[in-house]
């Protein structure tokens, strides 16, 4: 059987004369030569400890630029760096019999270019990553034997809010095209829609569940977000592995204090098997932007997790597939009662806690008429652009969303 | 006067082994020994008196106030040398060497080989005010090494110095007060919040405190009070504000794991350790976005203070060197490649019974320069 080494050598240049190295001016000549010393390594006989070294100090000096200014000004080029030291730091981690926790470093170097770093040599940190994830599954296996599972709780009745009918957002089964642009789409109603995503390999050929999860993504990196709302002073964000977010916040949550969401993550593109179990909505075909520029996001997280009520300039179609989520539903026409955060990072965001709202503060909240509903797996929310929407989740959820235009 | 470098040392701009083989090992790209700088050398044999020195990530610029005052490169690309005769004062980027001179400023751009400089200007030796200030201040404003190169700055702040961050600015103004405008996403502005400034503005929290001197790192910004005081204010990444830092600390827990051979701790300790280090957790310091006054153990008055990207490093009326920050490429001169989130004192010049008086830092590297403790005593 072929060696991870000799896996990996086989999807990199064949010699130092094939791997290009072209940057902008934008990247200095000292940094350049850096990255040669480190492709020169990567080709001869040397310590694995400097190759290793070299590799880092690219690093190092990349994640200094890719903090100097804000995240959207940075240059493309910082990023490629970026990616660059990752493939070198994968290739000094895995040349001579790496061990389990070395293949289990690489992975995480190769997540943190995909997810800090911009796309080399054909995406080249996703096929490397693929064979890392082949090889840990030998290690795997035979642990899965035991998995543990989890005892699905009874979400208390409590928690549920009863959704009075004259509030209900609408049910409609498979509408036709045409029927949902009319009657939906073009006047702007929110509706969920029915029986649209059961053929979902998601919900049907292997239902998505934590075990499943673990195993399809269980070593990879992602962005979590720690706190019990964004718009809270200690929320902050972190970087975990999926079985690290599923250890100490989905199997562990303590309902509250530290809870942790996957929220916002375009892990699809990070983890192309799990794209493989979601369908991009036929209705996305009505907006006028093509398929590449809907962006699609996983949120999954434990009960609890609340996006306070915020409104986003595209449309969405939310799909539910793990779990259940109280909505409710704001029209943009209604946005002087929902007093918005002034400052210009949360101006989308209102500053009433929906479900326990201070009358004082905001006394005009109370006259703003909505919509709500209990979204559950198989469900997707169509909510129109620049509709106010709240979420909370009543139990362990993972919903996928399409922002589209 | 001698002066020695420790730190980041890839190109050589420490120091060059001569074994080219051993090039890129890890002793010689990480200088951890303070190690003394090998003196430059004029036609007729004499060795140079180093003046002043400004490093940036790759290289090191030595100006020499003997001989003919001219600036010396080492690092990357060192063979690089451009005319620089009679210089008065010099700075370098990643980038641009920025050399002064008596009747002109010029810029160079250090990726291309070309004739003429990539920015220059002529100066009046009659300019009001000048000859008192040093780089990046010029007459009329200040330069940094993205074109337009050239800021003008209002003479109502009379700027006596100025210290450029990775996209912020500090300006200690001749009565003492201290300006920042630029990018504020780490409070590395100490107005109190992240936003941005685009004009220079007081620091508030400092007002009616004299200020002497002013530094700046990539994202933190430190000053020395006319009473010899630190204030610090920024981005604590790595503990270079000298304040507790939690990322430092989780980052010695995992090494002590390691170290014991410890790579899974039971997960009842590892909860309890994550539980204890939560109920901490509210003194750590990410981010200081008001100045905060740093204190030194055992209290002593300070002289200079210098930042690389993530270090401080400050010296003492005593003629002692303290350092803080990140220390992985061996910038602290500790003989290790830790961080610290506290000011330590480096052992070396104390035990060499050498008395500092300045500190330079490069990007990831220092340089210091020290005299022998007779010699600081006489003066």
């Amino acid at each position: 059987m072929a060696s991870l080494w000799s896996k990996i050598s086989a999807v990199l240049p064949a010699d130092e004369d094939q791997f290009a190295l072209q940057f902008s001016d934008k990247v200095e000549s000292s940094v350049v030569e850096m990255l040669r010393r480190s492709r020169r390594q990567l080709y001869g006989e040397t310590e694995r400890s400097s190759r290793a070294l070299t590799a880092q100090i690219v690093l190092d000096l990349s994640w200094e630029r890719l903090n100097t200014g804000t995240w959207r000004h940075v240059d493309k080029e910082w990023r490629r760096v970026y990616s660059y030291g990752c493939l070198f730091k994968v290739a000094a981690l895995c040349r001579e019999n790496p061990s389990e926790d070395e293949i289990l470093q690489a992975v995480r170097t190769c997540d943190m270019g995909l997810l800090m770093g911009a796309a080399i040599m054909d995406d080249i940190l996703h096929t490397i990553v693929r064979l890392l994830q082949s090889e840990i599954g030998k290690f795997s296996r035979e642990e899965d034997e035991n998995e543990h599972k989890v005892k699905k709780t009874k979400i208390a009745d409590s928690l549920v809010p009863a959704i009075r009918e004259e509030f209900a957002v609408p049910r409609i089964k498979c509408p036709s095209l045409e029927s949902f642009n009319t009657d939906y789409l073009l006047p702007l109603k929110p509706v969920i829609l029915e029986g649209v995503i059961d053929h979902w390999p998601a919900l049907s050929q292997h239902p998505w569940s934590i075990e499943y999860l673990r195993s399809v993504a269980g070593c990879r990196t992602v962005p979590v977000e720690v706190g019990s709302r964004y718009t809270d002073e200690d929320w902050s964000q972190t970087l975990l592995t999926v079985n690290e977010f599923i250890d100490k916040y989905v199997l562990n949550a303590d309902g509250g204090k530290a809870s942790g969401y996957l929220a916002q993550h375009q892990l699809f593109e990070q983890i192309p098997e799990l794209k493989e179990d979601i369908r991009l909505p036929d209705y996305c075909c009505l907006g006028e932007a093509d398929e590449d520029h809907i962006t699609v996001n996983a949120w999954f997280g434990p009960g609890g997790t609340v996006s306070p009520l915020h409104q986003d300039p595209q449309q969405n179609f939310l799909a539910q597939v793990v779990g259940s989520k109280y909505i409710r539903l704001y029209s943009p026409e209604d946005s002087d009662k929902l007093y918005p955060h002034q400052s210009q990072l949360l101006h989308n965001t209102s500053q009433v806690e929906v479900e326990n709202p201070d009358g004082e503060r905001f006394p005009r909240f109370a006259e703003a008429p909505y919509l709500e509903c209990v979204l559950r797996p198989g469900d997707v929310l169509f909510i129109p652009v620049q509709h106010w929407h709240y979420v909370r989740a009543l139990e362990l959820s993972f919903s996928v969303s399409f922002w589209w235009s | 006067m001698r002066w020695f470098g420790f730190g980041f040392n890839a190109f050589g701009q420490i120091c060059v082994r001569n074994e080219s083989d051993q090039e890129e090992s890890i002793d010689a790209v990480k200088i951890i020994h303070p190690t003394e700088l090998s003196c430059h050398v004029d036609s007729s044999g004499h060795r140079l008196q180093t003046s002043r020195i400004r490093a940036s990530w790759s290289r090191r610029a030595s100006l020499h106030s003997d001989g003919d005052r001219c600036v010396c490169l080492a690092g990357f690309g060192s063979c690089v040398r451009t005319e620089s005769r009679s210089c008065t004062d010099v700075s370098i980027t990643e980038s641009h060497l920025t050399l002064v001179f008596l009747d002109r400023v010029e810029s160079w751009d250090l990726q291309k080989e070309k004739e003429t400089p990539a920015w220059s200007m002529d100066i009046k030796p009659e300019s009001e005010g000048f000859g008192d200030v040093t780089l990046p201040l010029v007459p009329g404003g200040y330069i940094d090494s993205k074109p337009p190169f050239y800021h003008t700055l209002s003479p109502h702040l009379k700027a006596k110095s100025l210290a450029l961050g990775a996209e912020h600015a500090l300006l200690l103004s001749a009565s003492g007060a201290v300006y920042t405008w630029g990018l504020g996403s780490h409070g590395q502005l100490g107005h109190g919040s992240l936003l941005s400034e685009e004009e220079p503005r007081a620091v508030e929290a400092l007002w009616g405190m004299p200020m002497s001197s002013v530094a700046s790192g990539g994202w933190h910004s430190v000053c020395i009070s006319n009473g010899g005081d630190l204030y610090v204010w920024g981005w604590n990444e790595s503990g270079q504000l000298g304040l507790p830092s939690q990322s430092l600390r989780k980052a010695s827990q995992q090494n002590s794991n390691q170290n014991t051979g410890d790579l899974c701790p039971h997960p009842a300790t590892s909860s309890d350790e994550e539980l204890q280090e939560e109920k901490k957790q509210d003194v750590f310091i990410s981010i200081q976005a008001f100045p905060a006054l740093l204190d030194v153990t055992p209290p002593c008055e300070i002289r200079a203070v210098s930042c690389g990207s993530r270090h401080t490093a400050a010296v003492t009326m005593k003629g002692d060197l303290y350092t803080w920050g990140w220390g992985e490429y061996g910038q602290l001169g500790h003989h290790t490649l830790t961080s610290s989130d506290e000011p330590q004192r480096v052992e070396f010049f104390t035990a060499e019974q050498m008395h500092v008086v300045d500190v330079v830092c490069g990007t990831w590297n220092t340089f210091v320069a020290v005299v022998k403790e007779e010699e600081a005593r006489s003066q």
